[in-house]
């Protein structure tokens, strides 16, 4: 609910822009309002300082740049480095990998967490729903080295997944997991689903709670069940809740992860388990081409806007909640 | 959102204190710097006379060449990065602060975790938050690239010391295209006698066991070698043996990768084979060679049969070191120092070196009686790596004479050898010696942690120590080679009448290394700023992605065809030309050098 207000007000704000900019700006407001001003500028200093002044390193990404020289004696190369990346079939399978893991990974998650938020209403008892919610959201305060530690233990060979496959006759020697390319993005995809539910659950279910519950003593006047209940009010109570984290998270699809991948994944894997960012580490900073390195990040941080901003618009074009 | 927001600016500001924090300079060191030089007047008459009495100055009074001793306040602290695993020393350790009173220096010691060693060099490059001394291993050249080392041209001239660890000509090879040396490599000097006992080099390994239930057989090709290890393994059903197993982790798939340089009879290059039978020596691929074909064929109808560990493809380096640890794997082909520091300490710690779980070196090769090369004589000098001095250091010259006094006789020997008295005795003949008491102390992970302090990637020496009489190191011993060694290893020695490691592994004496060797010292280097460098990167990729999977393959024949495909697609010539331009510029440098 919270975000709802904040974009809420950030909307009534734009729309009254206009109005302000007329008025004239008096010394006497300005003294009124130092407090908010000072305040302000110091986060748009913040903002300049860590958000606009790094992208000039951009730069990089056209020289052939080593750190002796510098950013400024570096000579310019054009676009050779890109030429590079899109020439490079390892670079064209990173994009195909980190694409296909944050989809996998965006929609699983997204679904998962709305199902869990829901169900986790439903329950009734008070004590079990807090101790469940509880449990489910601590595995996020796990680093991935641990989560994927404790996945390699429970899917190696003499894991525990392994064990119980074993005991139940569903295979005769142990399966190793990590040896199938074609299953690798499912196993980041579980990793992710069993670090994150839980915490991608609390903002639905704070959405959820906002609903006015007469809404609900209505609707059971009128007869309807539980599924109804769900179908009609919960969903649509916490869809703009919806749209806007689907927005965001739609932005983040090639952010797919660096971790998981590049602690579980292996020589056999590499062709399913490289991302893009993996894809940086290796040439940017251990070739020491940092050029190559920022090169391959443009790219990225272009085709995230360029996706958030369609998925903004389809969600303007069909009157839905929006970003921007 | 309130709560995101909320959560960045925590984290935000972690990552500002954090920088901050991180830029600040050392403590207490620079100031001191300037002051030791006035102090060294008032502080020498009275310091020495009473913390000689309570540090208990332990038998090292005869080299009292420096009577100093730095108080606390004087003492400055250093850091340095290993861009290789190694165990990090406790706080207080006791040998770092005697040596730390001798010479005023205390060094944090801090290695390379789960990334390989030039991520790490990167990231430290990145930040610009460099330790004060740094052996970059393979990222050396991302160093000198960002300017980040001080040369050490002056100091090897004012440093007796460092200047007596290699000849003129062979600083000369460490100089880079400005000029300058950045680093020296710290390992294989041997001063005067060599007294070399362990092969601390690749081969295959086999448990002593082994051998003593087939009743010490020779074994001499690859052949010979797994049908050793099926027969014992056949005989021995019940007692959980994994027969083969093969480490291919990240840069450590050298394991899987490059026997076949050996199996053919060459000396470790690294890289590639130098093939100097046609009189001018040619870089040979190793990787394309009928014995590499052989080989990988072998290991893949071993895989089948069930000898090679069916987990190798995916185990981790620590899995696998908790593997071998158990004394269940029979053998293995590894570097000595890859796997022995860890592995023969737990073993002795479990007694498991009694029951013949210690491995010995067999140098197979490709057809019975070639000659090999798995052991190379005399002292590799590796000119890709070694300990620099980064910029970061406020007073290089102090951080030279503190490279210089690890040196001295008295400090080499607290480095190795540990606290007279405590770690070893001296017997009437001036020879050092250890208990059987001191021998388990010294293989115990917490003493060492808490008492050793060996510095062990600073320049060393191997050899006789400077007595005359024993060695610089323990394991070069030869009387404490013998004694600690275990049963089994004995009567396995006896057996084959050998006495030390090298001996056992029996490599060819009469063939030389090049003067080129060896050749990984040039490729290692390498970057992605030139076309061999670039196709150097691939082939490595393209080779972790196939060679597990030939090993495992249902069809050899389809699957080798597939991975030549690939391995050509990389482009390997590229990498093999500029391989050949550093060989020929190697040999025309040594002829102009008249050696």
């Amino acid at each position: 609910m919270a975000d709802m207000t904040a974009s809420a007000s950030k909307k009534t704000k734009e729309s009254k822009e206009p109005v302000e900019i007329k008025q004239k700006i008096t010394m006497k407001e300005l003294k009124a309002q130092r407090v908010l001003i000072i305040g302000s500028i110091l986060f748009v200093i913040y903002g300049f300082i860590f958000y606009y002044l790094p992208l000039g390193g951009w730069i990089m990404a056209f020289q052939d740049y080593k750190a002796r020289t510098g950013l400024l004696h570096s000579p310019f190369v054009g676009l050779a480095k890109f030429k590079f990346l899109f020439s490079d079939a390892t670079f064209l399978r990173t994009i195909i990998n980190t694409l296909g893991m944050g989809i996998l990974n965006l929609v699983t998650s997204f679904i998962m967490a709305i199902l869990f938020a829901i169900l986790l209403n439903e329950m009734k008892h008070t004590g079990t729903k807090k101790v469940v919610q509880t449990i489910s959201y601590l595995p996020h305060f796990l680093s991935w080295i641990i989560v994927t530690g404790i996945l390699h233990d429970a899917l190696s060979s003499s894991g525990i997944v392994n064990e119980i496959m074993m005991n139940l006759h569903i295979v005769d020697k142990p399966y190793n997991f990590f040896m199938q390319p074609k299953i690798f993005w499912f196993i980041v995809a579980f990793a992710n689903l069993w670090k994150e539910t839980g915490w991608n659950a609390i903002i639905y279910l704070a959405a959820i709670t906002a609903i006015d519950p007469a809404l609900y003593e209505a609707a059971a006047i009128d007869g309807a069940g539980r599924w109804d209940k769900i179908w009609h009010i919960t969903l649509p109570g916490i869809k703009p809740t919806i749209m806007i984290l689907l927005l965001m998270n739609v932005g983040n699809v090639l952010n797919a992860g660096f971790e998981v991948q590049y602690i579980l994944g292996n020589g056999i894997v590499q062709d399913w388990s490289q991302t893009i960012d993996i894809y940086v580490l290796k040439w940017g900073v251990s070739q020491n081409d940092f050029s190559m390195g920022t090169a391959a990040g443009i790219f990225k941080s272009v085709v995230s806007i360029i996706i958030i901003v369609i998925a903004n618009e389809i969600a303007k074009r069909s009157g839905e909640e929006r970003l921007f | 959102m309130k709560s995101r927001r909320l959560l960045s600016m925590l984290c935000a500001t972690v990552m500002v204190t954090s920088a901050v924090t991180a830029c600040a300079p050392t403590a207490d060191s620079g100031a001191t710097t300037g002051s030791t030089a006035v102090d060294t007047g008032d502080t020498t008459v009275d310091d020495t006379g009473d913390t000689g009495a309570d540090t208990g100055d332990t038998g090292a009074d005869t080299s009292a060449t420096e009577g100093k001793e730095y108080s606390d306040d004087e003492i400055v602290n250093w850091t340095f990065f290993g861009g290789m695993p190694g165990s990090e020393k406790n706080d207080g350790n006791e040998v770092m602060e005697i040596i730390a009173k001798k010479t005023g220096v205390r060094v944090k010691e801090t290695w390379l975790t789960g990334q390989t060693v030039e991520e790490a060099v990167g990231t430290i490059v990145a930040s610009g938050d460099y330790p004060t001394f740094i052996d970059g291993g393979d990222g050396m050249m991302q160093l000198y690239d960002a300017g980040a080392l001080i040369p050490w041209d002056d100091y090897i001239e004012k440093y007796p010391n460092i200047k007596e660890l290699y000849s003129p000509a062979e600083w000369d090879r460490f100089r880079m295209d400005d000029g300058h040396i950045y680093w020296a490599n710290q390992f294989g000097n041997t001063y005067g006698e060599s007294k070399q006992t362990t092969h601390n080099d690749e081969a295959f390994w086999i448990q002593v066991k082994v051998l003593e239930w087939a009743n010490y057989p020779k074994v001499e090709t690859l052949d010979d070698y797994f049908k050793l290890l099926e027969d014992y393994a056949a005989a021995h059903p019940d007692d959980g043996v994994i027969p083969y197993t093969c480490l291919c982790e990240d840069w450590r798939y050298f394991c899987l990768e490059n026997a076949p340089e050996f199996l053919d009879g060459y000396p470790n290059d690294g890289s590639v084979i130098v093939d100097t039978s046609s009189g001018t020596p040619t870089i040979v691929d190793y990787n394309t060679t009928p014995t590499a074909k052989m080989y990988f064929s072998k290991l893949n109808e071993e895989y089948k049969k069930g000898i090679v560990d069916s987990e190798f493809a995916t185990q981790t380096y620590d899995e696998y070191i908790a593997k071998l640890s158990t004394g269940n794997v029979l053998g293995m082909c590894d570097q000595w120092w890859d796997f022995a520091y860890t592995v023969n300490d737990v073993f002795k710690q479990q007694g498991l070196d009694t029951q013949g779980c210690n491995y010995v070196p067999l140098g197979l090769v490709a057809k019975p009686g070639m000659e090999q090369m798995w052991h190379t004589y005399g002292d590799t000098q590796n000119v890709a790596s070694g300990l620099g001095v980064t910029t970061a250091c406020e007073d290089p010259d102090r951080a030279f004479a503190f490279i210089n006094q690890l040196l001295d006789q008295d400090i080499h020997n607290l480095r190795f050898w540990g606290v007279e008295g405590v770690d070893y005795n001296v017997d009437e003949n001036g020879l050092f010696f250890r208990t059987e008491d001191m021998r388990m102390k010294c293989a115990d992970t917490e003493y060492k942690a808490s008492h050793l302090c060996d510095y062990s990637y600073f320049p060393q020496w191997g050899g006789t120590s400077r007595d005359g009489k024993n060695a610089m190191t323990p394991t070069e011993q030869t009387s404490e080679f013998f004694d600690s060694l275990a049963e089994p290893l004995v009567k396995c020695f006896e057996a084959y009448g050998v006495t030390t490691y090298p001996e056992f592994i029996g490599s060819s004496k009469t063939k030389t290394t090049g003067v080129w060797f060896p050749m990984y010292s040039y490729s290692n280097n390498m970057t992605s700023s030139t076309e061999g460098g670039i196709a150097w990167t691939k082939m490595g990729e393209c080779k972790h992605k196939w060679l597990p999977q030939i090993v495992m393959a249902d069809n050899f024949d389809s699957a080798w065809e597939d991975y030549m495909k690939a391995y050509n697609a990389c482009n390997p010539q590229a990498f093999l030309d500029e391989m050949q331009t550093e060989l020929d510029r190697r040999v025309a440098a040594a002829e102009a050098a008249g050696e």
